[in-house]
């Protein structure tokens, strides 16, 4: 086990991917608990289809260099777009968010589609290639990472405000569209640096489920946060390690990217093993509380009973 | 190429029939799944529908019918029942927690507590899953890409016979049972503890409505693909929303807008040499945004006010 966990990093382009993975298990844990706070799943996971068509057009345009730029101005002109969508209210707004975020992944399939290498060029950028990631990558996502972090504790309070009490935060002054738009950016950076080694399609899976995870556990922010963040990238390590290991002794290929996503999930599941388990040794031992609540208050009412019957000289005597 | 000549050659015609067949049965569904909003409960389907899809090509099977199979499954996890899905369930509970309240109704999972809830952790958690469950599968066989793309994007022109008897037969049982159910449906959709009271099984109701988003999921699915066939179920409906207001209306604009965008996206994809499942989307689209723009204008100048505004 140590040696499925050590060994295959000492190979220089699995040291790579698991520094990006790793980096990558914290960002995505970081904004997903926003995310999730805020209940903006769906908004996410329109931003991960929505930057696509970008993806698809930096490449035509400039090969694998334009990938990032192309990725990054959809994501800005998306997140704006899709965010005065949700504020509008103008049309039921699931609906909305379906058609527009299909209608911007069709765009990306149809310009791919006319290109001769149309299928292998489209699973790439849909699921990426975590193993050929090279040192520029993982400086880039290192600076959204640290970026993200520093937005992310210096208006944590105010997105905690916002998400709990959307009215309460308008009436103090602040501006919830302001806000929001702040957390989609950031799910917009975060699906961009993590084009070329996730995919845009399960960007989706780191963002969601750690947060998912430390939510299960937990219901204090701070602790939600660093277990999101923990089995982001505990499930990163794991699952290239089993990805590389289990490629490699058996001759079936098991791609890194969705395996790291099912340790996620394995990891998403024992939290709500644990959280079952909990919550019943809880319920027990509150219905214990309540029974010795009962015996005490039963006790003192026996006592003060006794107390009034003997009269207070009596109380006073025996003292 | 002119319209005539798109249907000279067996394999147009197929795919015609086969989108014909696809549109009438999501635009029946659709307009339930947006009265209801369940556009991201739908999308959650058609992600976790996808490792289905692979099985089946892993074991050999019709595409349509393993996915089917499998779609139960992802309907049942969905719905959070106690016997099936009781890990939905319970995420759908700790989503419900951090929601301050929102969630009035939350015991059925992805399902049923109206336009508040729709955002539910388990929705989200099966949504991403799914997926990767799917490119697990397909990466460990041979032929990784090609096969992929077919399922994600769909491949209307490589559609066979077979596909569209089964295209055909699930469509005619889903109308059936929609036209049966159809007061049912919408007593549920507009007022679920009303229909409690008056007996109604509600929840049997709701795993009845999800289980026929998934049939048209499923059989969408050879034509548009698992990601693209939310937007030919939702497309055409809330099209249809912003011009009608009655159920009955809706459904049968709904229906027509499906063809209507199914044909001209399968001209376009033919004329132009582009994927297909891509640019029948695009027209579901357009015909969306015109919409968007064309009806409050019409209203205004019928001189009354728009059906539209569906609350957000």
């Amino acid at each position: 086990m140590v040696g499925t966990l050590l060994a295959p990093f000492q190979l220089p382009f699995m040291a790579r991917a698991l520094a990006e993975l790793l980096l990558l298990g914290l960002l995505g844990a970081s904004v997903g608990v926003f995310v999730l706070l805020r209940r903006l799943a769906f908004l996410a996971d329109a931003l991960t289809h929505t930057v696509f068509p970008g993806v698809v057009i930096g490449y035509l345009a400039a090969g694998t260099a334009g990938i990032t730029p192309g990725a990054l101005l959809a994501a800005l002109g998306t997140t704006a777009l899709l965010t005065a969508i949700v504020a509008s209210g103008r049309v039921n707004r699931d609906s909305a968010l379906a058609i527009l975020l299909t209608c911007f992944f069709a765009v990306g399939v149809v310009l791919v589609s006319r290109r001769a290498s149309y299928t292998s060029d489209l699973t790439a950028f849909l699921f990426g290639r975590p193993l050929t990631v090279d040192g520029t990558q993982i400086a880039w996502t290192a600076a959204v990472t640290a970026g993200v972090g520093l937005v992310l504790l210096a208006l944590g309070k105010e997105l905690v405000f916002v998400a709990f009490d959307p009215a309460g935060a308008a009436a103090a002054g602040y501006r919830p569209l302001v806000l929001d738009l702040v957390v989609n950016t950031l799910v917009a950076l975060t699906v961009v640096v993590a084009i070329r080694s996730v995919g845009t399609l399960l960007v989706i899976a780191i963002m969601i489920i750690p947060a998912a995870t430390g939510r299960a556990l937990s219901d204090r922010l701070p602790v939600i946060a660093a277990a999101a963040g923990i089995s982001g990238m505990a499930a990163a390590w794991v699952g290239l390690g089993i990805s590389f290991r289990v490629s490699l002794s058996t001759h079936t290929s098991l791609a890194a990217g969705p395996t790291v996503v099912g340790v996620l999930l394995i990891l998403y599941l024992a939290a709500l093993g644990i959280r079952a388990a909990r919550g019943a040794r809880g319920r027990r031992a509150a219905a214990r509380d309540d029974r010795r609540d009962q015996e005490t208050q039963a006790a003192q009412e026996t006592q003060a009973a006794q107390e009034t019957q003997a009269g207070p000289e009596a109380a006073h005597a025996v003292r | 190429m002119p319209f005539a000549d798109l249907l000279a050659a067996g394999f147009a015609r197929r795919a015609l029939l086969e989108i014909v067949i696809v549109a009438v049965l999501c635009g029946a569904v659709g307009t339930h799944v947006v009265n209801r909003r369940l556009a991201f409960p739908t999308m959650a389907m058609t992600h976790a529908t996808f490792p289905g899809v692979v099985l089946a090509g892993i074991a050999g099977i019709n595409l349509v019918l393993g996915a089917g199979l499998f779609g139960v499954l992802v309907v049942l996890a969905i719905a959070g029942r106690p016997g099936g899905g009781a890990a939905g369930a319970r995420a759908g509970h700790s989503g419900r927690g951090g929601q301050g309240g929102a969630g009035g109704a939350g015991g059925a999972g992805g399902l049923g507590g109206g336009a508040d809830r729709h955002v539910t952790t388990a929705t989200g958690v099966v949504l991403a899953g799914g997926f990767a469950l799917g490119v697990g599968l397909l990466s460990a066989q041979d032929g990784f890409s090609r096969d992929l793309t077919a399922y994600l994007v769909g491949s209307v022109v490589t559609v066979t016979r077979s596909d569209i008897v089964v295209s055909l037969v699930a469509t005619l049982a889903a109308l059936v049972v929609l036209a049966a159910l159809r007061k049912e449906l919408a007593l549920v959709g507009f007022d679920r503890a009303g229909a409690a009271a008056a007996g109604y099984p509600v929840r049997a109701l709701d795993l009845a409505l999800l289980a026929l988003v998934e049939v048209a999921i499923v059989t969408s699915m050879p034509a548009v693909g698992t990601i693209l066939s939310v937007a030919f179920v939702v497309g055409p409906a809330a099209t249809a929303r912003l011009w009608c207001s009655s159920a009955a209306s809706m459904t049968v604009t709904a229906i027509g807008l499906a063809v209507a965008a199914g044909v001209i996206g399968l001209w376009t994809s033919e004329h132009w040499n582009v994927a297909a499942g891509g640019t029948i989307v695009l027209a579901v689209g357009a015909l969306f945004a015109l919409s968007v723009l064309l009806a409050p204008l019409v209203a205004t100048w019928r001189g009354r006010s728009a059906p539209v505004p569906a609350p957000s």
